[in-house]
């Protein structure tokens, strides 16, 4: 069997697009986008099965050929799609959570006004997505790049009548296209450098090169930036916590599970490039590594279910281009696979939360919900418990394996920064444990109290608004199988995962370069003890929560009020959005009212001058035109008379 | 001869600036005399220029001086009468007097097409608007007419560019004519075209229909052939040299028809016609 | 009978057509009266049939008097025509000054 089916795994959702598009015409056609949406996506599904079927560890790397897109001289982009192993997980991840966040975005947004734009902007994202995975060269790539973030803007300002989604979309934006155009201008000095930017080529290239050297030394950084901007890293990273102003569903999808891993993914397609320069991994590596803690730290504070879970995000984004810059490409990508499930669990979990209490979001006003939303509770308990990194469950295996693969870089190389980070890391476990359980213990435990939001638009079900209700089971179904994926996902898939991102272009280009791990730590293996240290971070971490937050709140209360500074400063973000205010946004601000004064007084003032010229030309010449047919018959006749008498005076008749 | 033109013009603009409405006392009787002078004299300067053999009957010449002058006379008060019916019926009379001068040039057939179609159709149509469209206002008026009717625009300035252009006109004539002997072409020349003509359009018919005495060859001299008359020879010529000018004259006359009822047939928005 | 003319002959008649035209001209430019107007211009084609007519006998040629048939076409086109425009025009502003229309002035 050819791969030729493989083709229509973005075209499907591309036609589903069309067809919701349709459905938003008619209010009686709404209610069938999801299901369009959801058909095509399984359908994509289905098909990057069947691919998986074919593309196995081991097997050459395919290109299925689609058609000539831009040809140009020797400049050549096709419409090609690039099937290696790696293409095929993220194909899993996109496709499958996907299918399982539009199940349950078909109840979770039931009954509001957009229900079929929802679903036509989230097929064209599964478009755009997938095209990224599958390009077969950097232009490709880009398009897909460009289009999920034009979809993620569409969502975040899904409620366009509410300003400050409109903000959060344009901010997204913006702070996206800062990293894009570094992106773009990576593709542009690819292609000087390389004459080509399709994948099989290039990596034919870079494998005869020793050493990045001149402009080639500077692609990764460039393609580093753009990855930075898609994925939230420092400094790149204010714009996603602001995206969770979009519905709660594609906070899970695209800026959880899909979209803010493309970077990840970036960085691992292009690892033959990376590993030539020497200092390409070591920057992503600390930015992963310092983006980690300093979301950690900002997550410890807040009280906005869904901001915690976005700066958890960036947070958890950051292990993964640490894992990178470890030159642990099966790490990043093991863990990007890992928390796409229990990321977008708790982020659906958070969202059913959000819907039975009408739309508050606020830790302080709600608690003891265990008992009116049970289910809700442990399925948000399976994610936090991923999410911690206790053993057995799935973000245990991943994180693990960064740190180890972090540790062990910087013991056998010698690189105490590397071992900095690494150690760094560990603490930011703890303080991901301490603020994931902080969280579901303030709103599942406790006293109970709740107060209902004011949000009355995503009303389904026809239920009473002023108490907080269980989730239909037509929408908690996808969450369980989301769950089982966070529970036993690091368990099942972590040989396949290491054979399948080993053999794809990531992990060959670090294999030559001997990545064995015979340091030590504490008279241990570098992993085993690494795994020890993380599973105490995490259980330190859990029992610090209990503590503050369920038996003992009065000793939060204390503790915070001893460092009134700090949690002011961290509840505020480290003041990085009014920092970038007075830095970027105020001096632009300025800039563009003295150009506009300029463009008022002289651009505008020139023009109008060399209007003016003609104007009083024409004042001149304006009363000949008296309007009166007998005055231009007149005036013709004067002229025919003159013409005469020069003929007869010249010709001297 | 051609400072006698020149002359003639300065005069004659003298004459009709006169006759001009204006906004006091108008001396139209004045400038009538003086205009009659004007052409009285130019016509009996040019007439002693002529040679005893112009080609025309000496009775057509003198009948050329009358219809000119009526012609010239009453286009004269077409444009300085003050009430609209009467320019109209003057017009009638310049149409009259050049169909006299048609006939002085043997153009029968332009003659009374022209006395038809003008005197018969259009100015009846003329007529019949300038009742249609006067102002019920002024109709009873003794004093003639509206104000637009009574008062020209820029009078001065027109009757001098157009009397400049006109004295240009007749210089050039006058310039080309002085000492010109084309005269006599063969008459004959004539005869035998007017054969051949009809032999190509009419084959089979020709020679019977035109010859006097019919001899069953083409005729050598004048005497023997009857000459074509006005009426056939501008049919032959518009049947045979002008097939398509023919054409497009019969469509535009159906499309000032079409157009003539789509014009008719228009509300005007506020009006109480 | 059918004979060409002396061009002085000829010149005569020609005279007449350009006194004709030239009436016609001015008349058309002076007068404030729409119709009158229409009138002129007609008087500027008697003029010039005059000429044609007059060159015809000169050249011995019938095309100058086919060419009067064809102004007469014309004149007829341009009055059906000219006289239903005026009549639209009177009706709207119940008057016939031509200066009336001067909504194209600068």
């Amino acid at each position: 069997m050819t791969l030729q089916f493989a083709r229509f795994i973005p075209w499907l959702p591309i036609v589903a697009a069309i067809f919701c598009a349709l459905c938003c015409t008619k209010k009686s056609w709404r209610h069938y986008a999801s299901w369009i949406c959801l058909a095509s996506v399984v359908g994509s599904f289905i098909l990057s099965l069947m691919a998986g079927s074919i593309i196995t560890p081991g097997k050459e790397a395919q290109t299925v050929t689609f058609f000539e897109w831009i040809h140009a001289g020797r400049f050549q982009a096709n419409f090609h799609y690039y099937f290696d192993t790696l293409t095929i997980v993220m194909l899993y991840v996109i496709t499958g959570i996907g299918s399982l966040v539009i199940w349950y975005a078909g109840g979770y947004m039931k009954g509001d006004r957009g229900y079929a734009r929802f679903f036509m902007a989230v097929s064209l994202f599964i478009f755009s997505m997938t095209t990224l995975v599958m390009a077969d060269n950097l232009l490709l790539l880009f398009l897909g790049w460009e289009g999920v973030g034009l979809c993620s803007y569409l969502l975040i300002g899904y409620y366009y009548d509410k300003p400050s989604a409109v903000a959060a979309g344009k901010k997204a934006f913006i702070v996206n296209r800062i990293g894009d155009l570094c992106f773009i201008l990576g593709i542009f000095l690819t292609y000087r450098e390389f004459g080509t930017i399709a994948y099989e080529p290039l990596f034919e290239a870079l494998a005869d090169m020793e050493h990045a050297t001149g402009s080639v030394a500077a692609i990764p950084f460039l393609f580093m930036l753009g990855a930075f901007g898609k994925s939230a890293q420092l400094p790149l990273y204010v714009w996603l916590p602001d995206a969770m102003e979009g519905p709660t569903p594609v906070s899970a999808l695209i800026h959880a599970a899909t979209m803010v891993t493309a970077g990840v993914y970036l960085i691992a397609r292009m690892m033959p490039m990376f590993v030539l320069s020497p200092y390409a991994l070591p920057v992503v590596a600390t930015v992963g590594g310092l983006t980690a803690l300093f979301a950690a730290t900002i997550a410890l504070c807040q009280y906005d279910i869904k901001r915690i879970f976005a700066y958890s995000t960036v947070s958890q984004l950051g292990y993964m281009f640490l894992g990178l810059g470890a030159a642990s490409s099966v790490g990043a990508v093991f863990h990007l696979f890992t928390h796409a499930f229990f990321k977008a669990l708790l982020f659906l979990t958070a969202g059913s939360v959000m819907h039975a209490m009408a739309g508050q979001l606020d830790l302080r006003k709600m608690g003891g919900l265990r008992h009116k939303m049970p289910v809700t509770c442990w399925l948000m308990f399976a994610g936090c418990l991923a999410l911690a990194g206790v053993p057995l469950f799935s973000g245990f295996y991943s994180k693990d394996l960064i740190l180890g693969d972090a540790m062990a870089a910087g013991l056998n190389g010698h690189n105490p920064w590397m071992t900095v980070l690494a150690w760094m890391g560990l603490f930011t476990a703890f303080l991901t444990a301490f603020y994931t359980f902080r969280l579901w213990f303030r709103v599942f435990w406790g006293p109970d109290q709740c107060v209902m939001g004011d949000d009355h638009h995503d009303d389904g079900g026809g239920h009473h608004p002023h108490e907080p209700h269980e989730m239909p089971w037509s929408m908690n179904l996808p969450l369980v199988f989301l769950a089982v994926g966070a529970v036993i996902g690091g368990m099942v898939c972590h040989e396949w995962m290491t054979t399948m991102v080993l053999s794809s272009s990531a992990g060959e280009a670090l294999s030559h370069g001997g990545t064995a791990h015979h340091a030590s730590l504490f008279g241990m293996d570098v992993h085993s003890a690494v795994m020890v240290l993380s599973i105490a971070a995490a259980l330190l971490g859990i029992a610090l929560a209990a503590w503050f937050h369920l038996i003992r709140p009065s000793a939060a209360d204390r503790v915070k009020q001893s460092y009134a500074g700090l949690c002011d400063l961290l509840e505020n973000k480290y003041f990085v959005d009014e920092l970038y205010d007075a830095v970027v946004v105020r001096p632009l601000k300025l800039i563009g009212s003295v150009c506009f004064v300029i463009d008022r007084l002289v651009i505008d003032g020139m023009v109008s001058l060399v209007g003016f010229a003609p104007r009083l030309l024409g004042l001149t010449v304006r009363p000949t035109q008296s309007g009166s047919l007998q005055g231009y018959g007149l005036s013709m006749v004067v002229g025919l008379a003159i013409m005469l008498l020069l003929v007869t005076l010249m010709w001297g008749y | 001869m051609t400072v006698a033109l020149y002359i003639a013009s300065v005069l004659g603009a003298i004459a009709l600036y006169l006759m001009m409405p204006k906004r006091g006392y108008t001396p139209v009787r004045l400038g009538m005399l003086l205009g009659a002078a004007v052409m009285g004299g130019l016509w009996l300067y040019l007439a002693k220029y002529l040679p005893a053999m112009t080609g025309l009957p000496s009775a057509a010449m003198g009948y050329y001086y009358l219809f000119s002058f009526i012609a010239v006379g009453a286009a004269a008060r077409v444009i300085t009468h003050t009430k609209p019916v009467y320019s109209a019926w003057w017009f009638v009379l310049v149409v009259l007097a050049s169909s006299g001068l048609f006939l002085t040039l043997s153009a029968e057939f332009m003659a009374f097409a022209m006395i038809i179609i003008y005197g018969g159709a259009i100015l009846v149509t003329y007529v019949f608007v300038i009742m249609l469209a006067s102002d019920p206002g002024n109709a009873a008026s003794t004093t003639g007419g509206a104000e637009y009717d009574r008062l020209p625009r820029e009078a001065g300035v027109a009757v001098t560019v157009g009397f400049v252009l006109l004295a240009l006109l007749l210089g050039v004539f006058a310039s080309h004519s002085e000492g010109d002997a084309v005269y006599p072409q063969n008459p004959q020349a004539a005869a035998v075209r007017d054969i051949q003509v009809v032999a190509t359009a009419l084959p089979g018919r020709a020679i019977s229909v035109l010859a006097e005495k019919s001899t069953g060859e083409i005729p050598a001299t004048a005497g023997q052939i009857r000459q074509l008359e006005n009426v056939e020879r501008v049919g032959l010529d518009l049947f045979e040299n002008h097939p398509l000018g023919l054409e497009l004259a019969g469509v535009i006359l159906l499309l000032s028809l079409i157009g003539a009822v789509v014009i008719a047939y228009r509300r005007v928005e506020g009006a109480d016609v | 009978m059918f004979e060409p003319i002396h061009s002085l002959a000829l010149t005569h008649y020609l005279i007449t057509g350009a006194i004709l035209f030239v009436l016609g001209l001015i008349g058309f430019v002076t007068r404030r009266n729409l119709i009158i107007m229409f009138l002129c211009t007609e008087m500027m084609f008697q003029g010039v049939s005059i000429s044609l007519v007059a060159f015809s006998r000169y050249h011995l040629n019938m095309t100058g008097q086919t060419f009067v048939i064809f102004v007469l076409t014309i004149a007829a086109a341009e009055a059906a025509l000219a006289l239903g425009l005026v009549v639209l025009l009177f009706r709207r502003k119940h008057t016939l000054d031509s200066e009336a229309w001067s909504s194209m002035s600068g």
